[in-house]
Parts: structure tokens; sequence; C-alpha cells
């Protein structure tokens, strides 16, 4: 048992959690960087929409490793190629629920916003954006959770990160060291999960909250 | 103050223009209600004043100015704009909603703070319970008001109700019509209202616009002389059957010619603020020549009304618009 | 936490992509390895429904067991796959192969299965069941007549989610044993022969991009409005 718990003492454990979460950050950051400007950008367009979603959903088919592996023959090994790895995977989920969120406002409000004067700009962001906001959240949400689980992966290629830690534990058969990684993963997991709802909950305007809640009655 | 010249629409790839070389003009402080079957262009016409669509041909003059001087935006922050399905934001509160108008011109916080509950009285609603609701918290006649008074919030000139009373069951409609019309009284809009509903359109309206398919207007005149001359087939079909009917419910029992009382006890009592129709109705329906006018305010007996009288004026009002 | 520089763009060309290998090992490795996949995948599938259908009829039925059993699914969900498949394999009995991979895949569809499952049941109308119980069918008629048929299309949207959501997982199991196209990536890393993780990975990306376009298909076709049309 006091083997178990030293896994967590050890050096190449909290290093290796360090770069797992600062791989899992980044990625989630630049996704959302890359993946809110093109639904902002084409959700006026039912064509263009329609491409940025599909585009989304077939993105979100690919299995992750597989994306770790094809950056690998491009890019070689290291930090680097996994966090572009990892930046595409982050995007589908984003890409998919800020589109159709932003598109699904419903547009009897839009009209009467515009009917009373206010520009396109003080539409988008008094009143597309926040009323979007929960399922982009939950987009993003999506997205973290994946980002952390697939980030295991980067170990794969050389990116460090808490796979290591099992890659390790398998192959010196040291259930110690793979137990404490694998359960690390999970808890992270679980807690980006919780965060991020607490996130989606905290970015939700309470005048959708209440109708929601009517809805369920 | 509205006026509308030669004013056409047609949408791109089509060849029938939903709007036709429409003119009439809306004088200040009246309603003008346009009506018409699906397809008639009057919302689309509606949306023309305030620069959601943009005509195709001809212009459209606000006190004299084309409309196309400033930008939309800004035109529209100084009309007010009520439309069926209301629109209320659904992640503001109610004063919120209220205040956007206002807040986009920046008026002052206490301002605003007293505008909303002022107005939230005016539509029958008490400032301290629904200030800080939501919509989803109200029902579909409160909602509605709501959207009166956000539409009246920056005390606009001039507005634009699109069947705004259109989402609500009969009765409350009938209720929101009632107190817009009071409120009318009190503030003297210039109104641009949109309808499908004949009856709606000869309550509301200080003069109609009857729309053909095609964006054509038909006629454009007072509610009583549209009712009493109709200029075509299609107006008299379109305004119903029963034309004379809704003429009388245009006129009171005070207006008409009393015969004087002579102590006929049992006759069917009328009151004075009664419609013709409805003195009709009553007369016809308790089998008697003749009713009893009572006053509304004090006791006693004005005289008395045949149904006789009634036809005459009927006819008279009739032959007299024609005459004009 | 830099590593080695990227590969210059020259040597990409003949040293990336190497179709003689591909023509040579066609049948010996690749098409063993995309059969391997396909029958794990399947196999997982197959399983997670076998468990997750009566779970779901279950769990609408007496929604008190909703809670818990969202829970649990869902704690098994939030777990990383290698994560898993570690944990798997440690424990005595299982070791490494395709029995821990199947096993994690099953576990970690649940979640999405019931879910859609319960879904699907709740979505259909109370007036149809009502109109079925009027008409005089045993609860267990209603179920396979009325509710389940009602319920595919939504059921249909899950599979789809679980199909794709395994055969990407299953790539990952080749590390500890499990076959598959994943082998074909792993060995290609390890002996830094690109053209193998390539193959492995298209492969796989095409797979599962199949699988998800097929069953959209199909979910397509069960949509009551597309029903409708037909009838």
């Amino acid at each position: 048992m006091g083997e178990f718990f030293a896994v967590f003492g050890r050096d190449d454990f909290l290093n290796q959690l360090l770069v797992h979460v600062e791989l899992s950050v980044v990625a989630l950051l630049i996704g959302v960087a890359i993946a809110m400007p093109i639904a902002l950008a084409t959700f006026r367009s039912p064509f263009w929409a329609a491409v940025a979603i599909n585009t989304g959903n077939i993105g979100r088919a690919v299995p992750s490793l597989a994306i770790l592996a094809l950056v690998f023959p491009l890019l070689g090994f290291g930090f680097t190629p996994s966090l572009v790895a990892l930046t595409l995977l982050a995007i589908p989920p984003i890409l998919i629920n800020a589109s159709t969120g932003l598109s699904q406002v419903n547009p009897q409000v839009i009209d009467a916003a515009r009917g009373m004067g206010l520009s396109n700009g003080q539409i988008l962001r008094g009143i597309q954006l926040p009323i979007a906001a929960p399922v982009i959240f939950a987009g993003i949400r999506t997205s973290a959770v994946q980002v952390v689980a697939s980030a295991t992966l980067a170990t794969f290629v050389g990116g460090g990160g808490l796979g290591d830690l099992i890659v390790l534990g398998l192959q010196r058969n040291d259930p110690a060291v793979l137990v404490g990684g694998s359960l690390t993963i999970a808890v992270l997991a679980i807690i980006t999960e919780l965060t991020f709802g607490l996130l989606e909950r905290t970015f939700t305007p309470k005048g959708l909250l209440v109708a929601r809640k009517r809805r369920g009655k | 103050m509205i006026e509308f010249r030669h004013v056409s629409k047609t949408y791109l790839g089509s060849s029938q223009p939903v709007v036709n070389d429409l003119s009439f003009e809306v004088l200040e402080g009246e309603i003008c209600v346009l009506v018409g079957p699906s397809g008639c262009g009057k919302t689309t016409s509606m949306r023309m004043v305030n620069r959601l669509i943009e005509p195709s041909e001809g212009e459209i003059l606000i006190n004299g100015e084309p409309n196309t001087e400033m930008s939309g935006t800004r035109l529209r922050r100084g009309i007010g704009y009520a439309i069926q399905q209301i629109g209320l934001f659904p992640h503001r509160t109610i004063a919120d909603n209220i205040a956007t108008v206002p807040q986009l011109l920046e008026w002052d916080k206490d301002r605003i703070t007293a505008r909303v509950d002022e107005l939230l009285e005016l539509v029958g609603l008490d400032p301290d319970q629904y200030r800080d609701r939501y919509p989803a918290e109200l029902s579909g006649g409160q909602q509605q008001r709501v959207g009166v008074a956000r539409a009246l919030a920056a005390d606009p000139p001039i507005m634009l109700m699109d069947e705004p009373f259109g989402a609500v069951d009969p009765i409350n409609r009938h209720r929101l019509q009632d107190e817009f019309l009071r409120i009318q009284g009190e503030i003297k809009k210039t109104i641009v209202f949109v309808t499908h509903d004949i009856d709606e359109a000869i309550k509301m309206g200080d003069k109609i616009a009857i729309l053909k398919e095609g964006g054509i207007l038909a006629q454009y005149d007072t509610p009583e002389n549209i009712l009493a001359a109709p200029n075509s087939e299609f107006v008299s079909s379109f305004v119903g059957a029963d034309r004379v009917l809704k003429m009388l419910s245009l006129l009171r029992v005070s207006d008409a010619e009393l015969d004087p009382p002579n102590g006929n006890g049992d006759l069917p009592r009328l009151r004075e603020r009664m419609t013709l129709r409805d003195a009709l109705s009553e007369l016809i329906g308790s089998g008697v020549e003749r009713g009893v006018v009572v006053s509304d305010t004090e006791d006693g007996v004005r005289g008395t009304l045949s149904i006789e009288t009634i036809r005459r004026l009927s006819s008279r009002a009739e032959a007299g618009q024609r005459g004009e | 936490m830099g590593g080695p520089p990227l590969v210059a763009l020259q040597e990409l060309g003949p040293r990336l992509f190497d179709w003689g290998w591909v023509s040579n090992n066609l049948t010996d490795e690749i098409i063993p390895a995309l059969q391997g996949h396909i029958f794990l995948s399947f196999v997982s599938v197959a399983i997670a429904l076998l468990i997750s259908l009566p779970t779901g009829i279950f769990v609408s039925r007496y929604r008190k067991a909703y809670p818990p059993v969202t829970f649990v699914t869902g704690l098994l969900f939030s777990i990383p796959s290698l994560a898993a498949f570690a944990l798997l394999v440690s424990v005595p009995g299982i070791g490494l192969g395709w029995q821990p991979v199947v096993i994690a895949l099953v576990a970690y569809s649940l979640l999405v299965l019931i879910r859609n499952v319960v879904a699907g049941i709740d979505s259909v109308p109370e007036e149809t069941k009502d109109a079925a119980r009027g008409m005089g069918l045993t609860p267990r008629q209603i179920l396979f007549k009325v509710e389940l048929p009602l319920a595919l299309p939504i059921i249909v949207a899950g599979v789809r989610i679980a199909t794709v959501t395994i055969i990407g997982i299953a790539t990952i199991g080749a590390y500890v044993g499990g076959g598959g196209l994943g082998d074909l990536i792993f060995t290609g890393i390890s002996r830094n022969f690109p053209t193998r993780v390539i193959v492995g990975a298209v492969l796989a990306t095409l797979l599962a991009v199949l699988a998800d376009l097929l069953l959209l298909w199909v979910e397509r076709l069960l949509r009551p409005w597309a029903r409708a049309r037909r009838a």
C-alpha cells in the first residue's frame, strides 16, 4: 500500500501531471480561439453553417489515436506535435455547438431586436451570444473532457503527460505506478467535467434557467 | 406624417411584386390599419416604414423627409415596434426588456427606471410584481402587454404594430384592444397597425387601407366610409356580408334620434352607450318594435328608440357616404 | 519539453509513404488488422447493446433507478481509455489480449446507449401508448410493437455515437494486445516506419467515418417525418 502512495511523491509524477495539464489547457484555448471565429463567421449563412457543422461532425468521428499518429510522420515526436494533434481534436465539439447554438436563437427575438434599432454588433453581443452561451459552453466542456482524456495518448508520440506513467507501469509490470497514473487521469477527467459543468451553469443567463425550469414542469 | 409614395417591392428571382405602387398618407395621431388576405403585402409594407425591408421603387416619407435620410438603426430607435410573437428577450428581465431602447439612447438610469414603472402601470401590470420577472414566467397576454410597453418605452411619435394581439385567445384580445385604445386616447401616437381581421381593423382604425393580393391598394378610407360605400366587389366581400350590421356597431344609441317617452314601462331597456347593433339585437330578441333608452349616469329615461329609426339611420348613413 | 525539430520536407516524400510496403503486406498484415478491428468493434457494440436495451427499458419504467445507473455508467465513461485498459490488465485473470479491450469498450458505451434507450422510450407520445392500451395490447406487446419501434431513431443515434467511439478507442486497445489497426500504428511508431502508421491511422479514420455516415443514413431513414412521407 505504501508503495502505491509513494507514486504521488515521485518527481516524474508531478512533472508529467503538469505537462498533461499544460497540454490540455493550451490545446483547449487554441481550439476555442480557432473554433469560435469560424462559428461566428459562418452561422448567419445556412450554407456555410452547414459546412462548418458537417465538418465538425466528421471531425468528431476521427479516432484520437489516429490524429496523434498522423501528426508523427509530419512533425515528429515531442510536445509540439502532441499539442497540434490535441488542438485538432478540441475543435469539432466547440465548432458544432457554437454554430448550432448561434443559429438556433429564436428568429422572432432577433427580428424584434432589429426592429427596435439594435445594430448587428449589439444583437450579437447582447442577444445571440448570451442566449447561445449555455450550448457553447456545453461544447467547450465536451471538448475539454475529450482533450484531457486524449492527452493520455500523447505519450505515444513523445509528448509526455500522465500516459507516460501508465506505459511505464505496463512495461515494468509495476502495478502501483499503473494504478496511480490511471487513477490520477480519471480524477483529472472528472474534475474537468465538474468544473466546466459549473462554468456552463455560471454563464447561463438567469432568464434561461427560469425558462428551462418552467418547461420541465 | 407617414407618406407612402408609389412604393413597390419585388423580390429577386420573382416576377410578381409583393407590394405594388402603394400610395397613401397616415395623418399624425391616427391609427392606420393595413388589412387584407395573406399575400397582400401588408406586413411587408409596414416593415418598409422602418426599413427592415427596403422598397424596390418609390419612397416613404416621415414628416416630409425620406426615411433614408438617416441610418436604418437610428431610424428604428425612433419608431416603436411590436410584433405578433412579441420576441421578448428571454435572458433579460421584464424591466430590462422595456428599457432596451432608452438604454440605447443613453437616458440616465433614474429616468429609465421611472419610465419602466410608468409603462408597466400603463399596460396594467403592477411594477413591483413584474419588474424583475423573466418572460418565461409570464402568460401570453402579459407578455403581449410587455411587448407594447417595450415599443412605447422611448416615447416614439410613430409605432408599427404587426398583429400585436394575435398570439392571445379572443377574450384577452378584446381586452387588450380596448386597453390599447384607451392608452391611445391619452397619448395619441401615429400608428401603422397590421391585421388580417377586418373586425379588428374596424374597431382599431381611424383609417383603414385594404390591400389586395399582389400588394395593391383596394380602398383607403375611414371605417364608416368603407362599410357604407365599398368601392369594389373585392372590398365588399372582404368586409363581409354583414356590412350594414358592422356599420351599426360604429354608432351608439346616443347618436340616434329618440322619440319622447310615454310611460312604456315593460319595454326592454337600452343603455345610451350601447352600440346600435347591440340595441337592434336586443329589440329583435325581445320581439318588440321599440325600447326605452336610459342614461348611464343618472337615473331617468331619455326617450325611446324604434327599430324603424335604426333602419332609417343605416340607410341614411349609407346614402350620405355615397353622396360625399 | 521541445522535441526533435520538424522533419525536413525533402525527406518526407519517399520516406513518408512506401506503396511497395503496402502492396507487399496487404494480405498478411493490413487486411487481418482491419478485420480484427471490425470484429472487435462489432462484438463490443453487440454486447453493449445486449446489456443496454434491457437495462434502459427497466430504467425507463423505474425512474428511481435512473440517477444511480447514470452515475455508475458516467463514472465508467470518465476513466480515460488507456488508464482503463491498464487497470483491467492488472486484474488477475484478465491480463493482456482482447479481453480487457472488449470489457472496457463495452463499459464506455453503456452511458450513451442506456441514455438514448431511455430518451427514445420517453419520446413515444403518451396518446399513442394510450391508444394501444385501449385496443387491448398487453404491456409486452406495447413494448415490442409500439414503444421500441418508435424509439428506434433515438436509439440508433446512440448506437452511432457508441460505434464511432468504440472504433476509435479500439485503436488504443492494440497496446494491451487487443490487435486491430492500432497494431499498425504502434509498431510503426516504435520502428519509426511512417508508412505503417499512416496506413493504420487512415484506415481507422475511414472506418470510423464510414460507420458514422452509414448509421446517420439509417437514423434518417427511421425518422418519423421520413416514415410519414413513405406512408
